[in-house]
């Protein structure tokens, strides 16, 4: 039985290497937040990180991911207060709400390297995020009140870069 | 005891005719409309279990929860009516929580009769029973009030309400909601002719409505926590993985070879899904331990088919067909028959004619279909987000072979509906699974299951022949709009309308709009099915129906109009929109949205570069009876390649009254999206009788890189709240058709807009 580091825990999954994580998250763990969009990377509802990095976990298989980090939305903060989360209620982003944990951990991954992206910045590591809602605005805005956010968190201001 | 199957005897739906009772249950203050006549009979008739059409309840630490019969796929319907609740109610906006209705008929829709939630209508249509309901409640909680504070029934007035708080400032006493709950003491009925008398408050006095509350569901859609269908956690249950055949509709399994199937880990059994509600055809379902499993038993089993009767069309065969039935004089029935456009096309001075089409578009909202089944002793629970429990829970009931009030549907939030889960296709693998497996089943369709199955938005045709008299002003219109039809599918007679010319019903969803608010003397709409399509390619209502494609030809023939005469194309509309006869009210208010939308967007007051234009539109989405009032002006650039960039799309809409003015200008957006999306970049094609796009990466639906800035203008008027879910939609591929005109002299006609097409038009 393969053994899953998600969110600070050990956990075994009764799941065999070539199942995608995405199954074992949300059938073995009961972890129901990450989403089954598309099952081919297309549309990013089921993005998780993998040792920080955002990655499509139905296109990740159990097998490949033993001993390394996981995280997922129930994960991200330890009372659904990270600066993403806060920013998307703050911006009342969701309507359907179904893409939006996919979306909050593409974006959260982002920010994590970089706490002052540009606009372009931001458009282009979303893109592969589909919100069939379109509340694409929203979730720009709520990035960029996140990232003021986490920056003006973050020490004395000297971390900005040069604008 | 299963109260479903209690409560399935007939109730009057017609609430002006139900008594509204306000009572104390064990779990506090519960209060809603009831069939008997008052609380003392109803206390009688089951003393243990008080329980009347509870649309809202009061516990005792003071939260007031509100029961919501409309499917929440992101419109925030249930936060809505919480909020209207809480306006007349005087709660406290914190102590207010939702939950979400089973299909019991109690929670039918006080207007329509039925749950369903679609048309933009919940909240034009809830408004007001809402609106009672929370009154009443303040009303029976005040003169408990009074009683407990020791003043006479006539203080009552002195009492104010706010906050979940109800004081008397002369006297300074005050109680909270909480404590009068916990006192038991409120209890009182409204006869339905007191109900009715109740004063409601006036625009000036409101506090909640016009307010952009926090969302109630936001919140749990930003952790992980929003349950979904999809998220249904039942012990000991199996997963199921649909097989689809490749043809839509009409295919048959031969046979089924599951000898691979079983060498997968978990496999539990492939059922052959015996449909006789003809939702589904050729279906199979392989039930393992495990959804991983499942769908390697699904792509393990060997189906031999019969294609059917469809096997051989193509998005091409339906399109002639509907040229072929168009042509025909004695086809389809009148929506409008007004005047006589043939003789008024007879002795006009100039005749346009042109056809308009669009592809068969797919919903794919991002929650894949599933339904969870389980039998549990006589009755059968299904779990799943669905527009349309009452529909859905019959289509269970007879992929179960029971009968219908043994059906209880556990509503759950939708990961989007855009109309899609107005069907029940989902139920029937579910259920058939469930019953074969003797375990409760959850089926999820993959995205390839889910977009090749899909109750598409059908593809249409329309021919739309148009008179302009000496003077240049328009004398007739001739439009004829060929599709499958949508509603005709579900056989509820009373969702259909008879035709002008007594041929029978027609399905209006498939030509509103075409009875617009422009005034045109000889104008004619028919209505024409075609059977081909609506066999081969079963069609549902995806967002806006048929505003979606019946102002498409609408509003780029008016255009075509105004510049086959000269006019600036958003004047030629002024004067059309005069309000002359049944067209008052409805006319002006669209102009006046109109002129909003050109000021915002500065429409004719500056030079645009070479390439670049603007064009108008504006719609009455969606019936002409629930409409509200939407106008767009869009801003494009356009390459000599046909490419077409879409700079700024500026929308007014007039809703009337704002119920939640944040929520409106979010639904306007991403309606406007949609309807960018459907105009440049999603389409379906069918091919051997098949969807031919399988998942996001042939069927693309609008992503963050290609959304323009959108400007959005906001008409409160104080008239009636409408919906804004929809009409947005609908304007925006005219809109966009209209510019790229103005831009390019390229005149498109067919949705999508490719640039191959637009670089043909140039060429014309």
């Amino acid at each position: 039985m393969p053994t899953l580091t998600i969110n600070g825990r050990s956990m075994s999954v009764d799941a065999a290497n070539d199942t995608p994580l995405l199954w074992a998250i949300r059938e073995q763990l009961q972890m129901t937040g990450t989403k089954f969009g598309c099952g081919a990377g297309l549309c990013g509802a089921c993005t998780v990180h993998v040792n920080g990095e955002a990655v499509r976990s139905c296109q990740t298989m159990v097998g490949d991911v033993a001993g390394k980090k996981i995280t997922t939305i129930e994960g991200l903060s330890a009372k659904g207060d990270h600066p993403l989360q806060k920013a998307w209620i703050a911006e009342q982003v969701p309507q359907c709400g179904y893409c939006q944990s996919g979306q909050i951990m593409q974006a959260a991954s982002l920010l994590a390297k970089n706490s002052n992206p540009t606009k372009e910045e931001v458009v282009a590591h979303m893109d592969g995020n589909l919100c069939r809602c379109m509340t694409y605005s929203r979730i720009q805005k709520a990035i960029m009140r996140a990232a003021t956010e986490m920056r003006t968190a973050s020490a004395a201001g000297n971390e900005r870069r040069p604008t | 005891m299963n109260q479903h199957v209690k409560n399935v005897t007939p109730e009057s739906t017609d609430l002006s005719r139900r008594s509204f009772l306000v009572g104390t249950a064990a779990t506090g203050l519960v209060l809603g409309y009831a069939g008997v006549p008052g609380v003392g009979e109803a206390l009688a008739a089951a003393p243990a279990n008080f329980e009347p059409s509870v649309w809202y309840a009061i516990s005792p630490d003071g939260l007031v929860t509100v029961t919501c019969g409309k499917a929440d796929m992101g419109q925030h319907i249930a936060s809505t009516m919480a909020q209207i609740v809480c306006e007349e109610l005087g709660a406290k906006w914190s102590d207010m929580r939702v939950n979400l209705a089973s299909n019991d008929p109690k929670f039918n829709d006080p207007v329509l009769g039925a749950q369903i939630t679609g048309g933009s209508w919940s909240t034009m249509m809830n408004f007001e029973a809402m609106s009672r309901a929370g009154a009443a409640g303040r009303m029976a909680l005040t003169e408990a009030a009074a009683a407990a504070m020791g003043l006479p029934p006539y203080f009552k007035d002195q009492l104010v309400v706010r906050d979940s708080m109800i004081s008397h400032p002369k006297s300074k006493k005050q109680m909270s909601f909480a404590e009068v709950v916990k006192s038991g003491k409120a209890t009182k009925t409204f006869t339905p002719d007191e109900l009715k008398a109740i004063k409601l408050k006036t625009p000036d006095q409101y506090t909640m409505i016009g307010v952009s509350v926090p969302q109630l569901d936001i919140p749990s859609k930003t952790n992980g926590t929003a349950k979904y269908g999809i998220d249904v956690m039942i012990p000991g249950m199996a997963y199921g993985a649909i097989v689809t055949p490749p043809v839509r509709f009409g295919a048959t399994v031969k046979s089924v070879d599951d000898a691979d199937a079983k060498k997968v880990p978990g496999f539990i059994k492939a059922v052959i899904l015996d449909d006789k509600t003809q939702t589904t055809s050729g279906w199979v379902v392989a039930v393992a331990g495990t959804y991983a499993n499942a769908k390697k038993a699904a792509q393990a089993l060997k189906i031999a088919y019969d294609g059917g009767p469809n096997a051989k069309l193509s998005s091409q065969s339906l399109l002639d067909e509907a040229k072929r039935l168009q042509g025909l004089d004695d086809s389809g029935q009148f929506f409008v028959k007004d005047g006589d456009p043939a003789a008024a096309l007879g002795t006009a001075a100039k005749v346009l004619e042109a056809e308009y089409t669009t592809s068969i578009n797919i919903h794919a909202p991002m929650e894949p279909m599933n339904a969870t089944a389980e039998f549990k002793g006589d009755i059968l629970h299904i779990y799943s987000g669905n527009q349309f429990a009452t529909r859905s829970g019959a289509i269970a009931a007879g992929a179960a072979g029971i009968d219908p009030k043994f059906v209880v549907m556990h509503q759950m939030w939708l990961g989007g509906g855009f109309g899609r889960r107005l069907d029940a296709d989902m139920m029937v693998p579910a259920v058939q699974a469930a019953k074969a497996v003797g375990k409760p089943v959850k089926v999820i369709y993959t995205r390839e299951n889910d977009m090749t199955m899909d109750f598409s938005r059908p593809l249409t045709y329309q021919k739309v022949k148009a008179g302009v008299d000496g003077d240049g002003k328009l004398v007739a219109l001739s439009h004829d709009v060929v599709s499958a039809w949508p509603t005709a599918r579900w056989g509820i007679p009373d969702f259909l309308t008879p035709s002008v010319d007594k041929k029978g019903p027609l399905d209006s969803f498939t030509v509103n709009g075409a009875d617009f608010f422009y005034t045109v003397p000889n104008h004619h709409v028919r209505a024409i099915k075609n059977e081909m399509a609506h066999n081969a390619t079963p069609s549902g209502q995806l967002r806006s129906v048929a505003p979606g494609w019946t102002f498409w030809a609408v509003e780029s023939m008016i255009d075509e109009i105004a510049a086959a005469t000269g006019k600036d194309p958003a004047q030629f509309r002024i004067s059309l929109l005069d309000g002359a006869g049944k067209n008052d009210g409805g006319a002006q208010r669209l102009r006046n949205t109109l002129l909003a939308a050109m000021g915002l967007a500065g429409y004719g007051t500056k030079k645009l570069p070479k390439g670049e234009g603007m064009g108008v539109a504006c719609v009455s989405s969606q019936e002409r009876a629930t409409a509200s009032w939407t106008a767009c002006v869009a801003h494009v650039a356009v390459a000599p390649s046909g490419e077409v960039t879409v700079k700024k799309l500026t929308v007014a809409t007039d809703v009337g009254t704002e119920v939640h003015p944040d929520n409106i200008r979010a639904q306007v957006e991403g309606a406007a999206l949609w309807g960018l999306s459907l105009a440049l970049y999603e389409k379906a094609t069918l091919k051997d009788g098949g969807i031919e796009q399988t998942n996001f990466d042939s069927y693309r639906p609008l992503r963050m890189s290609q959304v323009p800035e959108v400007a959005v203008a906001v008409i409160a008027n104080g008239e009636k709240a409408t919906g804004v879910g929809e009409p947005a939609v609908t304007v925006v591929a005219p809109a966009i058709g209209n510019a790229i005109f103005n831009a390019s002299g390229a005149r498109v006609r067919g949705l999508p807009i490719t640039a191959e097409a637009v670089k043909e038009a140039m060429k014309a």
